[in-house]
């Protein structure tokens, strides 16, 4: 909470020199969902941001409280919207990991399929979205918004034909998954993916030497590599800044030791740098699917008998934090089980929530114009936010 | 900006071709077939597990309502939008009322997933669009009239149970 | 009858004939942008969308005239006729067809020139009247933008001036009888790039449109204008982009010289100003927009030397030649 006093000041204006309090409000089309910044301008420069979050809660944790093991999981998608799978994957691994109830190999092959289409699909969104914010919508941003959403849309597809939603899938249950593979996906899902790895060439080409492209992400948004450790940012954020951190890697779960994949790391901590990371985790997400479709070994999709009532899985007392490598940043579960069908406590770590820390300290300094490249840079989804 | 003769003509060429590719992509694209689906003349081809609007089954032999009023579903759902009144008569027992706020539903399948008869079940369409609200407080009738009115999903309760495990005759 | 009353009745015309080509052409960039992005534009209103433009006025017509506050009543209400007023204005100086034109002033050039940079003015207006932070960010952001990419582009324009040795408007279609200027080697087709990218940025077309930003700005200095002072704010933007592709194939592109009788030059001059509008648009569903101080970088520092040389390079040729008629 800022301090109250200061923020009256702020609000009356002009605190010395013809400061201008400008609110890029939770109605904003830039906004990437409900979010409120309290910009103090000089001119065009920014030098002060108070960030207001809150407008999407929807109190998860305290449905965590209510709802089941069986039931919560298709609630879990909710909160990082744009990335499903792998906020369910979260909460059922930590649920598991207090049961100690395996998983089956093709459980954990079909998860990590799930998982890493999903970051294929969240990417697209991000590149649409962001070359939206930095293009407008009636310009070249809409028209890189439209095609990355004509790739997403293939990737919906595959989901749709998977579990029967496009968005929010309920496809992760405690002990495997929900669903297994209809007749003729997994060649589908090949040819989608060697279709969008010829559109992300398209894509590259569009904005990798485009001069107006690289003047407004380069050396804009600098997240220095000690900024990184200190404010706890994950995902593409640290990686962009020179730290090879990927939880895949520090703490592999769900079988993603077997996979061979690279973790892309950039130096420049700049929303060029992050860009690049992305577009690398495109085509490595790519690559595990090929390696998990061929080797996606038979046998049954669930440790556990299917759901039949809804007190049916109870996990023994314990607690832990389970996390996932989401498409955002680490996305964790602290989960404290008390042996009954119900968790006692459930806690979200969202990558998003923490991420969002990181803008008072980098966008001061930057002109307005800034403040939506970095924003879109961090990729934010108010789901994981607010919770 | 460029600070010598030389790296001002190369810089400028580099624009130049960097801004030749983008604008090449966008020909391309402007040579490509649109991806438009004219709805609602022609309808998307909906997959065979596709999740839409809920709706009860009748027996496909006696003719019977499939629901027994066993309340799971009720019991299952997140947001709690169904509500059962079980009626009980000799052989079997049945559901007096059935109701289901369609607008609150998540459309998560778990209530179809539970279901011991195959009784609820969701159909391959969502064209139920309504400028009443009340119209979408699905009442056991109305349930019923779209169970036979619709495509059903290829998911019912017990292929979905015998996906997560599989019979006890084939245990891997 | 009176020259006075043809004048009038000729100006109501082609007021009329302005209005309905640039309801029109929003149409056809939506379309064309449509294809870009792999989907149909307007489909439904009309065959193909073809009622579309009107079923948009209409609408606009009928929306409720909401006036903030603490407006600026007088600033507020002007603004959208001051915006428009220059941006109409400068039809009449076009030769559309040897003798068809509304004002074929011997100094139709600078007129058109001086008349089109009068625009920022209702710009102004409008941003200052709204009282509104975005609307005031935009309205500044344009007066910097717009001020500065008028030099370059009125050098870029000055180029056929000088190849020609005429302002007249009319003079210059005719002095390119011999071969439209935009083939003249090296100076041309610089020229007309230049003459492109200047359009580019007084006409606040992406990548130059910071002023109406919609992902920041939201609609920049129009952002609180609603129904019928939305729609004319919006007809004088696309009149004033219509105007200078007018201006650009006139000036580069020969203007009414085409094969056929004389009459079908309006057809070919039409044809080439939609050419470069719908070049302009390709170029504007392409780029993701640069910040404002990189805007003005490239104006100052880039665009206005080259056009400068530019014309300098023109004159030192028209001069060698031997001279061109007189000015």
């Amino acid at each position: 909470m800022p301090d109250l006093e200061a923020r009256k000041v702020i609000e009356l204006g002009y605190a010395g020199n013809e400061r201008l309090v400008m609110n890029m409000g939770p109605q904003h089309p830039s906004a990437h969902g409900v979010f409120r910044a309290i910009l103090t301008l000089e001119g065009e420069t920014v030098v002060g941001v108070d960030a207001v979050i809150g407008y999407l809660h929807r109190c998860h944790e305290k449905l965590g409280e209510t709802l089941t093991y069986v039931q919560y999981p298709s609630i879990a998608s909710k909160t990082d919207y744009v990335a499903a799978m792998t906020s369910e994957l979260a909460y059922v691994l930590a649920a598991e990991k207090i049961g100690q109830i395996e998983v089956p190999k093709r459980a954990q092959y079909l998860r990590v399929i799930a998982a890493e289409l999903q970051r294929i699909a969240s990417h697209c969104l991000w590149l649409g979205t962001w070359c939206m914010d930095m293009g407008g919508a009636l310009g070249g941003g809409a028209t890189l918004f439209l095609y990355c959403f004509r790739e997403r849309e293939t990737l919906l597809d595959l989901f749709e034909a998977l579990t029967g939603a496009r968005l929010l899938y309920g496809f992760h249950q405690v002990g495997g998954t929900r669903y297994d593979l209809p007749a003729g996906w997994a060649e589908r899902c090949r040819s989608t993916v060697d279709l969008i790895e010829k559109r992300i060439d398209e894509y590259e080409a569009m904005l990798e030497g485009n001069a107006f492209f690289l003047a407004r992400t380069r050396e804009v948004g600098v997240i220095s590599r000690e900024l990184a450790q200190e404010v706890g940012v994950s995902g593409p954020l640290i990686r962009g800044s020179g730290i090879a951190y990927d939880i895949r890697r520090v703490e592999p779960y769900s079988s993603y030791e077997a996979f061979d994949f690279k973790v892309p790391v950039e130096t420049g901590g700049d929303c060029w740098a992050r860009y690049r990371v992305r577009m690398v985790e495109f085509r490595e997400s790519i690559g595990i699917v090929r390696q998990a479709l061929e080797g996606l070994p038979p046998g049954p999709i669930s440790s556990r008998p299917g759901v039949k009532s809804v007190g049916q899985v109870r996990i023994g007392k314990g607690e832990t934090y389970a996390r996932v490598e989401g498409p955002r940043g680490e996305v964790g579960c602290y989960l404290v089980a008390d042996g009954s069908a119900k968790p006692y406590r459930m806690k979200w770590r969202g990558a998003s929530f923490s991420n969002l820390a990181v803008l008072p300290h980098i966008v001061p300094g930057h002109k307005v114009a800034d403040v939506v490249a970095i924003m879109g840079s961090v990729d934010p989804v108010f789901g994981e936010v607010d919770r | 900006m460029p600070r010598n003769r030389a790296s001002f003509w190369s810089e400028l060429a580099q624009l130049t071709t960097a801004v030749g590719k983008t604008m090449g992509v966008t020909l391309r694209n402007f040579l490509r077939r649109p991806v438009t689906i004219h709805y609602p003349d022609v309808k998307r081809a909906y997959p065979e597990r596709f999740r839409g609007v809920l709706a009860l089954t009748y027996d496909r032999e006696t003719g019977e309502e499939n629901c027994i009023g066993c309340r799971l579903c009720e019991y299952i759902c997140p947001p709690q939008v169904i509500a059962v009144e079980m009626l009980k008569a000799e052989k079997r027992n049945y559901a007096k009322t059935f109701t289901l706020e369609l607008y609150a539903c998540e459309y998560c399948e778990l209530c179809v997933q539970v279901c011991p008869t195959d009784a609820i079940i969701m159909l391959r369409t969502v064209d139920l669009a309504t400028a009443d609200r009340r119209e979408l407080l699905l009442d056991k009738d109305r349930l019923h009239e779209l169970g036979l009115a619709d495509e059903p999903s290829w998911a019912t309760g017990t292929r979905l149970r015998d996906m997560q495990a599989p019979p006890r005759a084939v245990k891997a | 009858m009176a020259p006075a009353v043809r004048d009038l009745i000729a100006a109501f015309v082609l007021l009329n004939g302005v209005i309905g080509v640039v309801t029109y052409v929003t149409l056809l960039e939506r379309k064309f942008t449509a294809r870009m992005q792999s989907r149909i534009g307007p489909y439904r209103v009309g065959p193909h969308g073809l009622l579309q433009p009107i079923a948009d006025a209409l609408k606009l017509m009928m929306k409720e005239d909401v006036v903030p506050a603490m407006s600026d009543r007088w600033v507020y209400n002007l603004a959208p006729l001051a915006f428009l007023l220059p941006c109409v204005l400068v039809f009449g100086t076009i030769p559309f067809a040897p003798g068809l034109g509304l004002a074929d002033l011997n100094i139709g050039l600078l007129f058109f020139l001086a008349v089109s940079a009068l625009e920022i003015v209702g710009l102004f207006m409008g941003g200052w009247g709204s009282n509104n932070k975005y609307a005031l960010l935009s309205a500044m952001r344009a007066v910097n933008q717009i001020i500065s990419y008028d030099l370059p582009f009125i050098f870029a324009a000055l180029i056929p001036v000088v190849l020609s040795g005429t302002l007249r408007l009319g003079g210059i279609v005719e002095a390119q009888q011999g071969g439209w200027y935009v083939a003249y080697p090296v100076i041309g087709q610089l020229g007309f790039l230049a003459y492109l990218v200047a359009m580019l940025a007084a006409e606040n077309r992406v990548p130059f449109d910071i002023l109406e930003a919609e992902s920041e700005l939201v609609a920049g200095f129009r952002v609180e204008y609603s129904g019928m002072k939305f729609a004319l704010i919006q007809l004088a933007e696309y009149a004033h982009v219509i105007a200078t592709s007018y201006l650009g194939a006139l000036l580069f592109l020969g203007g009414w010289l085409g094969p056929g009788p004389g009459w079908l030059g309006a057809v070919w001059f039409t044809l080439k100003a939609l050419a470069v509008f719908l070049l302009v648009t390709w170029v504007r569903w392409s780029f993701v927009r640069i910040r404002v101080d990189q805007i003005l970088a490239i104006s100052w520092k880039l665009l206005l030397p080259v056009t400068l040389m530019l014309l300098l390079a023109a004159a030192f040729v028209v001069a060698y030649q031997g001279g061109g008629g007189a000015a």
